[in-house]
């Protein structure tokens, strides 16, 4: 048995491992729990890793549950996959690995942040079936198990985000994204079921063979674009988003980040392998491109006047999603003509792409410094901090990294990314990148505000005790501060390696049903 | 190894950081160029506060994150009035929204 075959499984495995072996594990010594999260979440970015490896050298790998073999998705004499099909492709895998880097520094951050909480190992449960369901979404080739995997990540966010259940505004913002979120899975659940009512099969390539475009498959497309945009926080419909982030710990609030990106993953899925046909595209495509011009200027203009500093990082994760969403939604309008795809259209997809990984790392490492300061000075209300730079060295430097990185500062990662974006999209209108610029400049004030407020100016007398964090909370800041710094540094390897395969396999619908109805491997 | 293609432009990260640091040298001679003009004990050495007094405490000498930017919000308050109105915090109206984009968006791909 080779085990590399079997990756895509262990995945799903590690975590799923870790969600059930937490609770026994801490009915010995909490100590065990705080070994078990970081060393399971490394590994689980080890295997995501190696499956990122696998995917680039050898294509799409495919994992039939149950098969004779891991690849083998339509056995003799079946002309449609009956199985349950994980299917990675460079982009589900570069979500996976992005994803799951974030997980393990987060959960290196968690073990000293969390300890003084009860409950730790029901903190760990839930946050080994966040990442499952996270990966899981992006990692199946299944409709209904991607509906499952939403709810399993779902779940166990609620729980997450009211964990301190001593906040009201906890309680609050818990039972809130709760019932928001139900909405929009069970509209995922309907989609399922008209397109399983109307073409008798739940494999996505399968679906996205037979998809004729009727009302059934519309009236889907609606339900999932709707409910995925809701997922990913995209204006009129982030109205969760701020309460869910601001009142999770912020360990927590940086995985809610990546999560989010797994239904931004959902979301693209739908618009281009799913349903990306030229009937639909115009409208997929400008539907995406409004919603990233809503979410960019409304969560930028939002954050800039928010006195609480996680509150503020959540209102910029709508606006950074807008960028995503404004990339993706110009590519699959370019994608109408192959001299527009070959001219910016490719580009703008990579440039959204690159900026999901981007957001994934900087935007972790805000909320960890927030939560960093939240540890150490007791407060999340900028008008009641100061100076913290003169007792936080460390975590300063890295605020002001990501804080960089977000605004897109040259030479960072941010910026790259948005040049990209920017270029391109100023080829389909140069409103669209004029937005995007004014944005960004509003980006760079928000976080100086933040800057200026938390970090300089003289030592408040009230905090004159603060210390830097413990060594562990520095190491996941430090991992994603790594992270940011190869992204910055290597801009052609990463994006011709990692980012703009995955942005051609994304754009290339015939290929994801081939890897699937071609009959695998 | 740094460089990247955008279809119409090019960037470069180490050429930016050579830039960046001829940038950095150039600041810093010109700023020695002005050092000659500094008089020791002059009004020169009062810190500028956009015009406002500097308390003599400096301690005391802080910028609030409510006060910033207040001027851009204060130009822009009609709009910040209906973003506020927008943002009401009732669950209702989270729900309402989600399904008015869902009805909107289904009845647009209905037309199509």
């Amino acid at each position: 048995m080779r085990l590399d075959e079997h990756l895509p499984a262990l995945l799903l495995a590690l975590p799923l491992l870790g969600a059930f072996s937490a609770p026994l594990v801490g009915k010995g010594s909490r100590r065990w729990v705080e070994l078990l999260l970081p060393v399971l979440s490394g590994l689980t970015f080890a295997v995501a890793a190696a499956l990122l490896h696998r995917v680039s050298v050898g294509g799409t790998q495919l994992y039939v549950m149950g098969a004779e073999r891991a690849g083998l998705a339509l056995p003799s004499g079946m002309s449609l996959p009956i199985r349950i099909v994980l299917e990675v492709d460079a982009l589900s895998a570069l979500m996976a690995a992005s994803g799951s880097l974030v997980a393990f520094a987060c959960a290196l951050f968690a073990v000293p942040y969390m300890r003084r909480f009860s409950g730790f190992d029901k903190f760990a449960s839930l946050y080994f079936l966040l990442v499952a369901g996270m990966l899981g979404m992006e990692v199946t080739g299944d409709l209904f198990n991607f509906f499952v995997f939403l709810e399993i990540a779902s779940v166990a966010s609620y729980g997450l985000v009211a964990f301190w259940r001593d906040r009201p505004e906890a309680i609050e913002a818990g039972l809130k994204y709760t019932v928001v979120s139900t909405v929009a899975a069970l509209m995922v659940l309907f989609a399922a079921g008209f397109l399983y009512g109307n073409h008798g099969v739940l494999n996505m390539a399968a679906i996205a063979s037979r998809v004729d475009l009727g009302v059934a498959d519309k009236v889907a497309m609606a339900l999932l674009f709707g409910s995925l945009a809701m997922k990913a926080g995209a204006v009129p419909m982030h109205m969760w988003l701020p309460d869910a982030y601001g009142e999770a710990p912020s360990c927590v609030s940086a995985l809610l980040v990546s999560v989010s990106q797994a239904s931004l993953y959902g979301l693209f899925r739908t618009s281009f392998s799913l349903f990306g046909l030229p009937r639909v595209a115009p409208l997929l495509g400008w539907g995406l491109v409004v919603l990233g011009l809503l979410s960019m200027f409304v969560g930028v203009t939002m954050a800039i006047v928010q006195k609480e500093i996680k509150r503020l990082m959540a209102y910029h994760a709508i606006s950074q999603t807008g960028y995503m969403l404004l990339g993706v939604g110009v590519g699959l309008v370019a994608s109408l003509s192959p001299a527009r795809m070959e001219s910016f259209g490719l580009v703008a997809i990579g440039g959204a792409l690159y900026h999901v990984i981007n957001h994934a790392m900087y935007k972790g490492l805000l909320f960890l410094t927030a939560g960093a300061v939240y540890y150490s000075a007791g407060t999340r209300m900028l008008d009641q901090m100061g100076g913290l730079a003169r007792n936080m060295p460390k975590t300063a430097s890295l605020f002001a990294l990501a804080a960089a990185a977000i605004a897109g500062l040259p030479p960072v990662n941010g910026f790259t990314s948005k040049l990209l974006i920017y270029q391109s999209s100023y080829a389909l209108s140069p409103f669209l990148a004029a937005v995007g610029m004014i944005t960004s400049v509003l980006t760079l004030a928000s976080f100086v505000k933040i800057f200026q407020s938390a970090f300089l100016g003289p030592a408040l007398p009230e905090l004159s005790e603060v210390r830097e964090v413990p060594a562990p909370m520095l190491a996941g800041m430090a991992l994603l501060a790594l992270a940011i710094a190869g992204l910055s540094l290597l801009p052609g390897p990463v994006l011709e390696h990692m980012v703009m395969p995955a942005a051609r396999a994304l754009a290339d619908r015939g290929a994801y049903i081939a890897a699937v109805m071609g009959g695998g491997m | 190894m740094g460089a990247i293609y955008t279809g119409s432009g090019y960037w470069s990260v180490g050429w930016w950081i050579l830039f960046a640091a001829l940038a950095l040298a150039m600041t810093i001679y010109f700023r020695s160029l002005g050092r000659g003009d500094y008089k020791v004990g002059t009004e020169q050495e009062e810190f500028f506060n956009a015009g406002h007094p500097v308390p003599e405490d400096p301690r005391e000498y802080r910028f609030p994150a409510a006060s910033t930017y207040w001027g851009f919000t204060r130009a822009l308050s009609r709009y910040y009035d209906f973003l506020f109105a927008f943002h009401t915090g009732f669950l209702q109206d989270y729900v309402a929204l989600t399904a008015g984009v869902l009805a909107l968006f289904g009845v647009l791909a209905l037309l199509v």
